[in-house]
């Protein structure tokens, strides 16, 4: 039974320890509804997984779907800029079920297979390298600005074609695009500015491949367009889609990472024993431990029962990848950061057929980095008592991370 | 006569993607898990199925030859 858990997922502490909230959400009512915000929350690693393989219950068409007004409550004059960030939001692939989310799938799966992802490995330690070089000679660093922003940004921006010069109006428009798991009554008016300098930045870039196509990845998604498969408006949404997906949630996995590291100093110990050998399980730990997205939503397009419990047709459905990866009936010493854990049927990429595409990418990049920062910086500190959170219940962002070593 | 595959889903890695089941239909299908099973390895080419254990987003599909052991992926 649950003894009146408050509701609020906005609240500074919940934002500061999700795993507390959401936890005590999973060993009490891992199927909750939450009244104040109308939606179904389930925080268990069965239900979660059971949910996400489901895809015939639940559809990812979250903003076509949902009726309502956005929650937490907008400001009313602004209802306007929703729509069009439901139309925006619409045209992501991500947001469309099967069979249309397979055809858009099958576009631009084959770019990310684990074997094509393996060729760019020289690509990410080599720009792992120049990023640590820079910072050794400076002599300190903030691991969210000097390492884990610009890492993912560079690599996701060569795949697609970004000119060097135009990487840092990426970046500033992409943390407009942020706004979007949070919590702030006047949101929409930079979330907006984000999603329309997005598409003003791309559309010449999205014209020029079509005309010419190459071997990035714009290309592979002006492809689409040919096939018939995408629209010219969906090309644009998925361009930028891809861009910040491509980096956003990989800042957070690398950040979080450096941080488990460092505030447990016998994996630390470890993990230098031996880099090489060690960085892909404890990829995976990092993943798990303090994972880069929180929580991704559906909406039920059937009624369904789960525990239960009686969900109807329409219903929001979050489901939170934090509770999850912590949960004692999945997970063995669910609180321990332990690098040598296996199997690790984590859920920090979701599951089902909506299962990350991008996740072979982010796993190359975690890899690198923590390799070789503790091939580079064995004596690395955090250096500051406080680490505050962005206010976004989808992503688990520290604001900055800086750091110190000998 | 075509090539005899011994061909394994990894339980412990795979997620459900179902891609595999989109590029050797024959092949693969998945549990009441919704986890893939190769359920009948000469259901469709050698091609369609080394296409299939590529494009696992997870890399938990294994393919040998059933008669010499030749790893033929990953």
């Amino acid at each position: 039974m649950v003894t009146a858990v408050r509701d609020d997922m906005f609240t500074p502490d919940v934002i500061a320890d999700p795993y507390g909230y959401y936890g005590r959400l999973r060993d009490e009512d891992p199927v909750h509804w939450n009244e104040t915000y109308a939606l179904w929350v389930i925080t268990g690693y069965d239900e979660l997984v059971w949910l996400t393989r489901h895809h015939e219950f639940f559809s990812s068409a979250v903003f076509k779907n949902d009726p309502r007004p956005p929650y937490p409550a907008i400001d009313e004059s602004d209802l306007g800029l929703y729509d069009y960030v439901r139309n925006y939001q619409g045209d992501q692939f991500i947001q469309h079920d099967r069979p249309e989310h397979l055809e858009m799938r099958r576009v631009v799966h084959g770019y990310f297979t684990p074997k094509s992802m393996e060729a760019w490995r020289p690509f990410v330690q080599k720009a792992v390298k120049e990023l640590l070089d820079a910072a050794e000679e400076k002599g300190r660093m903030d691991v969210m600005r000097d390492l884990a922003t610009p890492l993912p940004v560079l690599v996701i921006a060569q795949m697609m074609g970004v000119p060097e010069q135009d990487r840092p109006y990426v970046r500033q428009l992409a943390e407009k695009l942020l706004y979007i798991g949070r919590g702030e009554y006047d949101r929409m008016k930079p979330l907006t500015e984000g999603m329309k300098g997005m598409i003003e930045y791309v559309s010449p870039l999205v014209d020029e491949r079509i005309a010419n196509p190459g071997d990035d990845f714009i290309s592979v998604l002006a492809s689409g367009e040919k096939q018939g498969v995408f629209t010219r408006h969906e090309v644009l949404v998925n361009t930028s889609l891809l861009l910040l997906a491509g980096h956003e949630t990989t800042i957070n996995l690398l950040c979080n990472g450096t941080l488990a590291f460092l505030r447990h100093p016998d994996q630390w110990a470890l993990l230098k024993e031996d880099p090489a050998g060690r960085a892909k399980l404890a990829t995976e730990e990092c993943l798990r431990y303090d994972s880069p997205v929180k929580s991704i939503q559906r909406i039920a397009s059937q009624d369904v029962e789960m525990r239960g419990k009686a969900m109807r047709k329409d219903e929001r459905v979050r489901w939170f990848i934090s509770s999850a990866n912590r949960d004692p009936q999945k997970f063995a010493n669910p609180d321990r950061f332990d690098i040598t854990r296996w199997p690790n049927q984590h859920v920090a990429f979701g599951s089902g057929t909506h299962h990350c595409l991008g996740a072979t990418l982010a796993r190359v990049e975690g890899q690198e980095v923590f390799k070789a920062l503790a091939e580079r910086f064995p004596d690395l500190e955090v250096a500051t008592a406080d680490l505050e959170y962005q206010p976004s219940i989808t992503f688990r962002s520290l604001r900055s991370l800086p750091v110190t070593w000998q | 006569m075509a090539r005899k595959l011994r061909v394994r889903v990894d339980h412990d890695v795979c997620v459900g993607n179902a891609m595999c089941e989109t590029f050797a239909p024959r092949v693969f299908r998945l549990d009441e898990n919704r986890q893939s099973v190769a359920v009948d390895p000469a259901g469709d080419s050698v091609e369609k199925i080394l296409e299939a254990a590529e494009n696992c987003p997870v890399s938990a599909i294994f393919v040998e030859d059933a008669e010499t052991g030749e790893q033929l992926f990953p």
